[in-house]
């Protein structure tokens, strides 16, 4: 049918009497990268927070490569759930931790890819097909939780394996995003913009198919924004991605997306190329008072 | 029936005690975040303050109106000031900080008190010797209410009694818990400690003197405290240094059920507590009084997180 | 895999030479005995409230368990003992079968307390493990089979401060080994910024009860190891106050570093005993002076807290380790 990524179709989320979003509907495919605009508290960060599982969304349904995360109430997945299903994020207000060292900022998010003793896969196959699979998928994980820390503290030759190879592929990472040198930093003491691409690194640790930049380039100078136009550009051909991008800085938007949502008050008042989007009137209404030719002036 | 009914009595007797506490807990969770574990202590103070009071005016004055006012006003005062010294001093600095210090910071205080007061110390001026703390032994309360009954239901064998000091245990409760909810919804400095309880630096910007509806909020709680304490002095008919700590655990578990930082779900949350315990301790004994509070607790945090009334407090991401 | 269990080898025989040695100094032998146990509460409870940033402090609860549950695996077990061995080295192997049990014990409840409320916010789980502490300590006085408020005597008194030791070395190991692994750092990351650990992948509910579980255990085993050389199990041990003095360590040696909590707790347990035995003796032999200074040992703890807090809220090694110290020469010694 579809081979969308990420498939979100008319979502709304409701904080008791505010809307917050509503019929919010986007497809990410792999190699895609668009852009979600809109002035603030238009409903953007939201609009992550719904696709990740922060807030489960109240309407609407969300797909993360087939496979439908929200649910009922209580049974929606979790985000560490969706994130593993191949949707990773980083955040508006940079959370990195931050007594931990760069390179372990990025190992957190990494999950050997050996298996224990049972395939997470298989685990994980077991627990979808629900009942008794279900109970007994959720029996060997913890089976498997509980031994991986064993390992940990007898220090078993598997275990020290993993821990190269782990360490191996956060190294990867920090190369490709330019803070190799920063590897035994304390992550509170880089610069802002290096902060940011390391919350990059570390969302890319975790193996997405989908990632979602919630304002990457905030905050940074000219110079470092176009390296970073840049570097998404080469991250998505490189690891394969589909991008998702929030961004408040026109030129950067219009200049790499190919298709630009827009939200105001939770709605989307467009669709479209940049081309299309700039010249859409009500963009231009919902910015008005804020920069009113984007990418021209700069 | 009679047996049912004195429980009753006695539980409600007991619940709004714990109420006035629970009140406190809540309102300086509404505004400062923080669970000011040392108010079940600085309660216990007012209460040895009241105590040494009823000392000063002399046995005679036992019995009269004046003298329990003047008690009362004594006690209270002397806990709304000691509430202002805790929080300018040990909470305000911490403000800004994680949550976990100043939870730490209260503890510490908590301890320092409790066992504190549990140490014996006497200086002697000009020959007379005065007691600065109590030590660690119960001391039988002054009677300063004498106790009569009130209304007798029933016969000898089988009957209800409601006492005096519980009438007016329960009257001065009602006073001042009416009297919150006039404060909290219909006053300028209820609507300030309102805002400040939803963002407080929105408030800040918007000219509420954050700083002064905090403290007004401390010794507005330590008051009430420092009322129940004494309350709860008369019914025991004694004090110890550690009455803070367990009356205040158990108000704080009450302010937790009804949902904390909600103010009439404290008051739900503690009459219910008083009736709980009540029932367990009539119907089993006494020696599971403790456990009491922390069942009831774990078990509605089970049911429901945010306790009976509680908001969902959504972190923003 | 030799490499990871060398050391406890090692450690054990050391242990064991360390005991026949200096077995025979009793005073020296029990105070050896108090502070490794304090350590290892401290340590463990170090792994929930210091590497994974949960508050719980209701760990008395835990040791309780341990030491009641172990102590009577012992009584039951007195008259059996393993025929092929001597008979001291058979009644260390039972020791360590009790221990085991208590442990476990421990850690279930441990699982029943965390499970639910580790999904609760921060303060709330407070006040849940504050009551699970004292909910134990009600019902082991209630319980006469347990000895009720009296104690339960009886318990063999086995355990010397060579087998305490020795797992003072075991959970320390534990303790380095976790933080030097995969899920020691995802505890660090949930302890940093829960929602960010969560939306990298981390189950932070399962680490948080695994933590939980963990740290359960060892003060189960704490608490067996008491029960073994204290003449009487007393639930008067086991308050409120005693899981303070756990918080108290913690926090003055650093959240989260096990060789600020192990300094701490051997600071703060030699002290008290320390000062008690000078004032004895400035006191002439008369115990009063001493008993003052004791009534002040809570209230200063109070006031330790508070300052601390106001001061130097990180605790004197922060989150730093000793270990990290040779780390940090090995990598400035490599040629960069």
């Amino acid at each position: 049918m579809t081979d969308a990524l990420l498939e979100v179709k008319n979502v709304s989320i409701q904080f008791g009497g505010l809307k917050a979003l509503s019929d919010f509907s986007l497809d990410v495919r792999k190699g895609d990268l668009k852009g979600l605009i809109g002035p603030n508290g238009a409903g953007k960060t939201t609009a992550f927070n719904a696709l990740t599982g922060v807030y489960p969304p109240s309407e609407g349904t969300v797909r993360v490569n087939g496979v439908q995360v929200n649910r009922k109430a209580r049974s929606s997945l979790r985000p560490h759930q969706i994130n593993r299903l191949g949707l990773a994020r980083t955040f508006q207000n940079i959370r990195l931790f931050k007594e931990l060292t760069v390179l372990d900022n990025v190992r957190v998010a990494i999950i050997a890819r050996t298996a224990p003793l049972f395939s997470r896969e298989r685990t994980t196959a077991m627990k979808v097909k629900g009942g008794a699979s279900l109970f007994a998928g959720n029996f060997l994980e913890t089976a498997n939780n509980y031994l991986d820390w064993w390992r940990a503290f007898l220090r078993t030759p598997g275990f020290l394996k993993e821990e190269r190879e782990v360490t191996a592929r956060a190294d990867a990472l920090l190369s490709v995003m330019g803070l190799a040198h920063r590897r035994e930093e304390l992550a509170r003491n880089l610069p802002y913009g290096e902060q940011r691409r390391l919350e990059i690194a570390r969302a890319l640790g975790t193996e997405p198919k989908v990632l979602l930049l919630d304002e990457p380039a905030a905050g940074m100078n000219p110079r470092e924004k176009s390296d970073l136009m840049v570097l998404i550009r080469e991250l998505k051909d490189k690891f394969g991605l589909g991008i998702l991008l929030i961004e408040h800085d026109m030129k950067l938007v219009m200049g790499i997306c190919e298709q630009i949502t827009v939200l105001d008050h939770g709605e989307t008042i467009a669709t479209g190329t940049p081309a299309e989007v700039r010249a859409d009137p009500k963009v231009i209404e919902a910015y008005l008072g804020e920069a009113p030719t984007p990418g021209a002036a700069a | 029936m009679y047996g049912l009914l004195q429980h009753l009595i006695n539980g409600l007797a007991a619940g709004t005690i714990y109420a006035l506490v629970a009140l406190g807990y809540t309102m300086v969770y509404g505004v400062l975040k923080l669970i000011n574990f040392a108010h079940g202590d600085v309660m216990m103070v007012g209460v040895y303050v009241g105590y040494a009071t009823a000392f000063m005016l002399g046995r005679e004055h036992f019995g009269s109106f004046g003298a329990v006012l003047v008690i009362f006003l004594v006690s209270m005062l002397a806990c709304a000031a000691f509430g202002l010294i805790i929080e300018r001093f040990a909470y305000r600095p911490l403000r800004e900080k994680p949550r976990l210090t100043s939870l730490i910071t209260a503890i510490g205080i908590s301890f320092a008190l409790s066992y504190g007061f549990q140490m014996d110390l006497a200086i002697t001026l000009g020959g007379k010797s005065y007691t600065i703390l109590p030590g660690a032994a119960s001391r039988a309360f002054p009677e300063i209410i004498v106790p009569t009954q009130w209304l007798e239901l029933g016969s000898d064998d089988s009957s209800v009694i409601i006492w005096n000091w519980q009438v007016i245990s329960f009257v001065i409760a009602a006073v001042l818990m009416v009297g919150l909810q006039f404060l909290v919804f219909k006053t300028k400095f209820g609507r300030a400690m309102r805002a400040v309880s939803f963002d407080h630096r929105v408030a800040a910007l918007l000219g509420i003197p954050v700083d002064r509806v905090i403290a007004g909020t401390f010794m507005l709680g330590s008051a009430l405290a420092a009322c129940a304490g004494l309350l709860y002095a008369i019914k025991d008919t004694s004090v110890q240094p550690l009455m803070g700590m367990y009356i205040g655990l158990k108000a704080f578990v009450a302010a937790v059920i009804g949902g904390i930082g909600n103010v009439p779900g404290a008051v739900v949350g503690a009459l219910a507590l008083g009736l709980c315990e009540e029932f367990v301790v009539g119907y089993t004994s006494s020696s599971w009084r403790d456990a009491v509070a922390f069942g009831f607790l774990i078990l509605v945090l089970l049911a429901r997180p945010e306790g009976l009334f509680g908001r969902v407090q959504a972190e923003k991401v | 895999m030799i490499r990871g269990i060398a050391p406890v080898l090692i450690a054990a025989a050391l242990c064991v030479a360390l005991q026949l040695g200096l077995g025979p100094y009793q005073f020296f032998a029990y105070l050896a005995a108090l502070v490794g146990v304090n350590v290892i509460l401290a340590v463990s409870l170090n792994i929930i409230n210091g590497m994974t940033g949960q508050f719980s402090i209701g760990h008395a609860g835990f040791m309780a368990v341990g030491a009641y549950l172990a102590g009577i695996v012992s009584i039951a077990t007195k008259q059996d003992h393993l025929t092929f061995l001597p008979e001291a080295i058979s009644d260390q192997v039972f020791l360590v079968g009790s221990l085991c049990a208590g442990g476990t014990g421990a850690a279930l409840c441990g699982l029943i307390v965390g499970l639910p409320s580790l999904r609760l916010r921060g303060d709330y789980l407070a006040i849940v493990t504050l009551g699970f502490g004292e909910i134990i300590r009600v019902i082991v006085q209630n319980t006469q089979a347990l000895g009720g408020a009296l104690g339960l005597s009886g318990v063999p008194q086995r355990a010397g401060f060579g087998m305490v030791w020795f797992w003072v070395f075991v959970v320390v190991l534990v303790a380095r080994r976790l933080a030097a692994s995969p899920h020691g750092r995802s505890l660090w990351a949930i302890r940093e910024d829960e929602i960010a650990a969560e939306a990298m992948g981390v189950d932070t509910t399962s680490y948080k009860v695994r933590a939980f579980v963990l740290s359960s255990f060892f003060a189960g085993v704490a608490g067996g190891l008491f029960a073994h050389f204290v003449p009487i199990v007393n639930p008067g041990s086991f308050t409120f106050v005693k899981s303070m003095e756990i918080v108290v360590m913690i926090v003055a040696g650093g959240l989260g570093s096990t060789t600020g909590a192990f300094t701490a707790a051997v600071f703060l347990t030699l002290l008290p005993e320390g000062m008690r035995s000078l004032f004895t003796t400035l006191g002439g032999g008369d115990p009063s002076l001493a008993q003052k200074v004791d009534q002040i040992r809570m209230p200063i703890y109070g006031v330790l807290l508070v300052i601390i807090m106001l001061t130097r809220p990180k605790g004197i090694f922060g989150t730093h380790e000793a270990w990290d110290v040779i780390t940090r020469w090995r990598r400035k010694a490599k040629p960069a």
